[in-house]
Parts: structure tokens; sequence; C-alpha cells
């Protein structure tokens, strides 16, 4: 059996339609009248114990609507979820002992105890055995270097201190599934790193199932090994992230500075097959090409030789343009075959 | 693999972590020092301020519509006093609002504990330890002046009465505050206007008009909290025998919030925030 | 001294006072309940009684509607928007504007103030007509001497509840300070109980506070009780206190500044 598992989950929403001021409020009272809003329809998702998925969409697609449905915070309009055996909106308590949640703009901490007095309050609220939860904290202390702010309260520290104890917090009670919704937001690069080698380690030593939705390529290509994309309610694709990558990622960006306008650009690039040219200003401007074709240095080198270059720089692939591209209808991943069972 | 190792019977356990999770709010509610004394003085002020303006009154006259000082005295006390146990203890339920309009809903809801314990605890009302003793030694005072034959049967009721006394006043507000799954609004001023109608019963509700005492004592019943126990206790024609209901009215009111939070709750699960 | 630029808060504050109306119209029930209460506690104690410390029945009545006059002239909203600016921190971004604080936020309590004593006006104008009416000042000139009392009383009231919310540069806890100040302001005031019936050393003690300019003063002109020259002089006596209070403030103010890290700054 499969640790999640959710056929044809659908989630529709009633929004009330009230015209402004106060008016409208009392006609509203009287005469509701509501709209349908389709938040997702029909996911199809399974997932094995010990996975790391990364479901990714743009903002409005029915990832948090996903996500609630499957920890119990909401009912599903249609469709069967089962999570480790219990149909979470009904066993909301019980399956809220197997679980860990992390949302990355809220804090479970209390703001006014220092984080250990937090952790001691969910160790009784998880009833984590005692020989546990001196086991967790110093493994998670020592990991997420948590000693220098365990005694802080969580309104003192700063936002990524908070988010390591978060995330330690969600974590205490060795919970079977973890639920991130975007855990790096707005962190700095160092923070980053730490957590997500957090993650990644407890999904490999503990077989902690992890379950990530974020906006950042690089928590997705560091710590999951599927990937999951949802656009307006639908899932559209399912499948390995590294197959993605190679084949569809194959779109690179060389920006160039010059010091002169170059009125020749276009004639100077008819040499090079397989680009494209953006013009940004007089003394600006990008190549695209696909990575598969031509090399960075190819064009570089052939630039160079006829133009006097003052700067350049390359942009590396971003998942989020795939993942666009994707949304946009102009790649069809399922075309090769990924869609998962 | 947490769970079971150290299990406890429900009740126990919910009572131990409402234990728990209370002691650390007050702990880090003490390192504010200042604003601890202020809301206790502010509080206590209120209530000792409005007590020497009803002993001005009487100064002037014997009695209010067959009332005397220390009646209405104990009547006065009883709001506070028991307002002072319900902050204490329950103040938590005011953020409703807050917890729903901020997100924090969905966290609480991720938690292997009762939601409404979960809210209780997340605020404490510190001003209420003031007004629990003022009201105390207020509520001893009166009845050491008024003459009342005690028995064993008047002390398990007043007892029985002091209990229902906060069930009704917790889940009245507790209900009334339960508005903000529906408007999804932090704004508590509509249960701070079911709050004010509690000034209604500081005084004897004989000298109201017909629709105000239906009003607080059917509609909003405020007036099992301090008027019908006052009553019933001192032996008042009438009103007295309707204080006997208390703990009835208590238990509807208690099944009334508890239906409201549910289908609260229950709008929240199909719409979120 | 009245700058362009507060007159413009004010209106921006009263239009904001318009968008709050729910929140407005809710505390004004609030206010309604607790006037009610005192309408029918003080006729059960006038209950087969000709006058009370020389008060008559029909007197206290107007004296009650006056009250709620007066107590709705700044609302708890208001009341507490000070001090949540001073909390939150905000305050530091009025810091830098070229505008003084003491000044914008009396030119916005006004700008409420103005809209709420209207709205009041508008209830006890109905309950009047539903109810059998209250006695009206004796004269012309006690009429207009009671209208410069109200809005003296108006400026003691904004002062104390300014300087009032300055002690949250030292303390978070604005509701707990708003609290005290109400109580102490209802009890001293004569909001609860004219301060006649207060014992000798009570009344002479109150008399000697400001409070007494909010309440007491304009509805003691409004029922006649002060007339002529006493009127007149319990006005000046209200603009005293005005600039007393208005300068004392100020050097709070000063001092809080110079004093306090501000919150969350």
């Amino acid at each position: 059996m499969k640790l999640i598992e959710a056929e044809g989950l659908a989630k529709q929403f009633k929004i009330p339609l009230k015209e402004p001021g106060l008016t409208g409020a009392v006609k509203h009272l009287f005469k509701p009248k509501f709209q349908k809003k389709i938040a997702v329809t029909g996911i199809d998702l399974a997932i094995d114990k010990g996975e790391s998925v990364a479901y990714v969409g743009p903002n409005g697609a029915g990832k948090s609507t996903t996500i609630k449905m499957l920890t119990g915070i909401l009912v599903p309009t249609n469709g069967k979820v089962m999570v480790d055996g219990l149909i979470p909106h009904k066993n909301r308590e019980e399956n809220a002992k197997k679980i860990g949640v992390v949302f990355g703009q809220r804090t479970q901490l209390w703001w006014d105890l220092p984080i250990i007095e937090s952790f001691s309050l969910l160790k009784d609220i998880y009833e984590i055995p005692a020989s546990v939860y001196k086991h967790n904290l110093e493994r998670f202390t020592q990991l997420l270097g948590l000693d220098e702010f365990l005694y802080s309260t969580a309104r003192q520290i700063s936002l990524g201190q908070r988010m390591r104890a978060d995330l330690a917090a969600a974590l205490l009670h060795n919970p079977k599934i973890v639920y991130l919704d975007e855990p790096t937001i707005g962190l700095d690069i160092a923070v980053k790193e730490r957590i997500r080698k957090f993650i990644k380690e407890m999904n490999e030593t503990e077989g902690t199932t992890i379950l990530l939705t974020t906006h950042d390529l690089e928590d997705i290509e560091q710590i999951c090994r599927r990937l999951v994309i949802i656009d307006k309610g639908r899932i559209i694709f399912d499948g390995d992230l590294h197959a993605v990558k190679d084949v569809f990622a194959k779109e690179r960006t060389l920006h160039f500075q010059v010091d002169a306008p170059v009125p020749n650009l276009p004639s100077i690039l008819s040499g090079l097959p397989n680009t494209i040219l953006d013009h940004e200003d007089e003394l600006q401007f990008s190549v695209r090409f696909d990575r598969f074709a031509i090399s960075a240095g190819e064009i570089a080198s052939h630039i160079m030789r006829q133009v006097q270059v003052k700067d350049f720089r390359i942009d590396e692939p971003k998942i989020d343009h795939v993942i666009r591209k994707v949304y946009d209808g102009e790649l069809d991943l399922t075309a090769s075959g990924h869609k998962g069972a | 693999m947490a769970v079971g190792s150290r299990w406890k019977p429900r009740p126990i356990r919910a009572l131990y972590l409402y234990y728990r999770l209370m002691s650390q709010q007050l702990k880090a509610l003490m390192s504010y020092q200042a604003d601890f004394l202020i809301s206790i003085a502010g509080m206590t002020l209120t209530q000792v301020l409005g007590l020497v303006f009803l002993s001005v009154v009487y100064q002037r006259i014997p009695d209010i519509h067959g009332w005397l000082f220390w009646e209405v005295a104990f009547v006065y006390a009883m709001v506070f006093f028991i307002e002072g146990i319900t902050s204490f203890f329950f103040n938590g339920m005011w953020v409703i609002g807050g917890i729903i309009n901020r997100g924090e809903m969905d966290r609480i809801l991720v938690r292997p504990v009762s939601p409404i314990l979960q809210i209780f605890t997340s605020h404490f009302g510190i001003g209420g330890i003031g007004m629990i003793l003022v009201g105390a030694v207020i509520l001893y005072q009166s009845i050491q002046h008024i003459h009342i034959e005690w028995s064993l049967s008047h002390i398990f009721m007043l007892i029985l009465l002091l209990i229902s006394a906060v069930v009704i006043r917790v889940s009245i507000i507790f209900a009334s505050c339960c508005q903000s799954f529906w408007t999804g609004s932090a704004n508590s001023s509509f249960s701070h206007t079911i709050h004010t109608l509690s000034e209604f019963v500081k005084f004897p509700i004989s000298i109201y008009s017909l629709g105000i005492q239906a009003l607080i004592t059917v509609i909003v019943p405020f007036a099992f909290i301090s008027f019908f126990p006052a009553a019933y206790l001192f032996g008042k024609e009438g009103w007295g025998t309707i204080g006997a209901w208390g703990p009835l009215v208590a238990v509807y009111t208690a099944v009334m919030a508890l239906w409201i939070f549910c289908s609260g709750l229950k709008k929240y699960e199909s719409t979120g925030n | 001294m009245i700058h362009r630029k507060y007159i413009s808060l004010a209106k921006i504050t009263m239009q904001h006072a318009i968008a709050y109306r729910f929140t407005y119209f809710i505390s004004l029930i609030g206010n309604l309940i607790f006037i009610l209460t005192m309408f029918f506690l003080w006729r059960a104690i006038f209950d087969g009684r000709e006058e009370l410390s020389g008060f008559t029945w029909e007197q206290m009545k107007a004296y009650i509607f006056i009250t709620f006059l007066s107590n709705s002239l700044i609302s708890w909203y208001s009341e507490t928007r000070i001090a949540k600016k001073i909390i939150s921190g905000e305050v530091a971004m009025d810091l830098l504007k070229p505008i003084s604080f003491q000044k914008a936020r009396a030119a916005e309590t006004i700008g409420s103030s103005i809209m709420e004593g209207c709205i009041s006006a508008v209830m006890i104008f109905i309950i009047l007509l539903l109810t059998s009416g209250i006695i009206l000042p004796g004269s012309w000139m006690s009429a207009a001497m009671f209208i410069i009392s109200l809005l003296a009383s108006l400026l003691i009231k904004f002062c104390i509840v300014y300087i009032s919310s300055l002690i949250c540069f030292w303390s978070t806890n604005g509701i707990g300070i708003a609290w005290m100040r109400a109580a102490i302001t209802n009890f001293f005031s004569g909001a609860l109980v004219p301060l006649a019936f207060f014992p000798g050393w009570l009344e002479k003690l109150s008399l000697l506070l400001p409070f007494q300019g909010i309440v007491y003063i304009p509805a003691s002109i409004y029922l006649g009780r002060l007339e002529g020259m006493q009127a007149l002089q319990n006005v000046g006596l209200q603009l005293l206190w005005v600039v007393v209070l208005w300068l004392a403030a100020k050097l709070m103010w000063n001092w809080a500044v110079r004093q306090v890290t501000i919150n969350g700054g």
C-alpha cells in the first residue's frame, strides 16, 4: 500500500459575491449570491514511503489546497484521500500525530517563549517519549546549529533562525510524512543550504517522506527526486526530476555588454545555428541557445572575435522556465512517458 | 513511533496539556512585568470605582427596588468575579478571529490536540487575577452583611451556581467569537458588544423595562451569572425560583456554543480562510 | 497655528471613520448599553423620590444624555489609535514627517469626533422622539455656553487620552492603560454620578482635577446649575486646563522621544 494515496481528489469553493459597501453586505445577507471556483479537480497522487516529492505550480494552481486536504485541514468536495491508512479529515488528530507541517510564512513556535520551551510543549502535545525527544533534540541542535538561540524567544531571533527552529519543531515527533510549504522563502543562501541538507538527511537516513512546495529551483534539485506539476487545479506532470531537466531544460541564455552599439549584430549571429537574439538596449544584448546544439564557449568566442565585449554572463536553466513553458503549452511533458500511474 | 508509549486517558491528558500550555503563557507574560501590573491594576480599578459609585448613591438612599447596598454589591461583584475567572482561564477565545484571520487555524488543525483546548490556551488574561481577588473580597463581605440561613444545600447550590455562571459566560462569549468563522475578520467588536451586555446584569434586573429583561434572561442569558443566583441565595420572591434553573441554562448555552463552534469549524474545513 | 496640513489630516480621518463605520457603530451600541444601564438605574433610584442632591429626575435624565454625548465624542477606536501607533513602532515614521505629532493626533481625533459626535446627536434625537423628551437649556445664552463648554471638553479629553497613550512608550499594554484612564475619567468627570452626590471631601478633590471639565461642567451649564458669571468662569477653567494639559503633553512627548527607543524600531 502507498503511504499517500489520492484518487480523483477535487475541491470546489463557493465564493460569496458581495457588492461593495454596507448595502452590499445587507443584500448578501438576504439574498446571497455565490460563484463557484474550482481549486483542484481530479487529482491522482500516490506517494511511497521514503519518497521526496516536489509539488510545484504557479500561484493559485491548487498546491496549498491539495496539501490542506492531505493534512486534514480541508474536506474534499469529491474523491478519495488516504494517508497511512487513515482518511485525514475524518481522523484529524490521529493523522496529526504522524505528520509534520512547516508553513514557510508562519511559525508554529510560541512567540514569547524560549525555543526550548516551545519544544518541550510540543513534546507533551505529541506525547514524545523522553528518550526520543532527547535524542532528536541533540541531533537537530547539531545539524541545524540551534544552540546559539535555543534560549531566545521566537520573537527575538532572525527569520533564518526561526525557520531552522520551526523545521526542528515539525520533526521532533519523528513524523512519517513532512509537508513543507515554501520552507526557504526569504532566507539567505547559507541558511537555505543548511535547511536543504537537513531535509535531505532526514529523508535519506530516517526514510521520512517529504512533500515540498516551493518556487525555488535549488530546493527542488537538492531535495527531491520526483517532480509533480500542478496547474489550474490539475496535475499536468508527474515523474522523475532529472529526466525533466535533461530533456527539457535545454535552453540557456548568454548576456553581453558592449561599449559601443553593434549595428551588424544579426549578421554576426547568423553564423551561429540554433540561436535567438534578444536586444535589450543598444549596449546590451542576449543570445538564447540550445545547449545540446551549441556550447556557450562557441558562441562567446564567435562573438568576441568580431565585437568588443565589455562583460558577459550566462544564465543557468531555471526549472521555473521549463515549468512556465509547460503551463503555456509549449512543452508537453506527458509525451515523454513520465506521467505517473 | 511517537504514539502510544505514554498514553493517558483523554480528559486527564487534556487537563495536563491545559496546565502546561497555560503555565508557559504565564511565564511568557511575566517577562513583561510592567504590563502585567498595568493589566491587573486597570481591571481592578474599573471595578473598584464602580463600587465606590454604588456606595455614593446608597449614601443618599436606603434601597433600590427593595435591594440593599450589600445585596447589589454582591450582584455587581459576581459579574466581575466571574469575568475574572473567565478571562484568567479562557481568555484565548477572544483571539479566534485573529487566529483565523492570520491563518493560524491551519497550524492548530494539524496538531493532535483538540482545537478548543488550543484556542483557550492561546492567550492569558492576566488582568483577571485582580478581578478574581477584588471580586472574592466583595462577595465575602456581602455575604457577611446579608442575612442568609446557611444550610448544606445552600452551600451546594452556591457552588453549583458559581460553576454554572462560569460556563454560561464562557459559552456566550465563545459562541459570539465564533462569528469570525463566517466573517473571516479579526475584528472582535461584535463579541465586545455581547460582552458589554453584561453591564446590564451588574444591577438587579427588576429596574429594567421588559424588553431588556427578556434580552438578558432569554436571548443572552447573562442574568444567570449574577442576578438570579443572588436572588436565589437571598430568597427573593419570584426571581429566586428562576435562579435554580441556572445549571440547566449552563448546559443549554454550552451545547449551543459547542454546536456553533463545530459548525464554524466545518465551514472552515470546507472553505479554508 | 492651524495649518492646512492638519485640516486635511482631520478630513482624512473623518473619511476613515466612515469606512470604519461598522466598528464604530458597534462601539456606539456598547456606549448605548452603558447609558441605558445608567438610565434605568437612576430611574429606579429616583423612584418615589422628588429630588436627590439638588437633582430632579428630569434633570438627571438630561444629565445622562449629556454624558452619553460627551462619552461618544472620542470613541474607543480613536482612543486606542494613538497607543497602537506607538506600540507598533509606526511612530518612527511619524517622526520623519515634517509635522507635529501632537497636533497631527489632535487633528485626527477631532476629525473623527465630529463624525462620531454627529452620529451620537442623531441617535439622541431619535431616542428623545421615542421617549418623553428632556428639558432644554433655560436660555440661548446657556445653550451657546454649553456648546463652547462641550468643545472645551473634547479638547481636555483629547489631552488626557494623548498623555495616557504616551505611556505606551514605556509599556506595551495599551489596553490596560486605556482601561485605567477610562475608569478614572468616568469616575472623576461625573459620568457615573454627578459630583454633587459625592461626600464633601471627594467632591472638593474632584473639582481640583481636570476631569470635571469633560462631563460635569458642560452638563451643569446645560442644566442651568451654572449661570452667567459662574458659567463663564467654569468655561475659563476648562480652557485653562486645555492649555496646561497641552503643554504637559508636549513636555512628556519631548521627554519620551529622547528617553525611549521606539518599540520595534
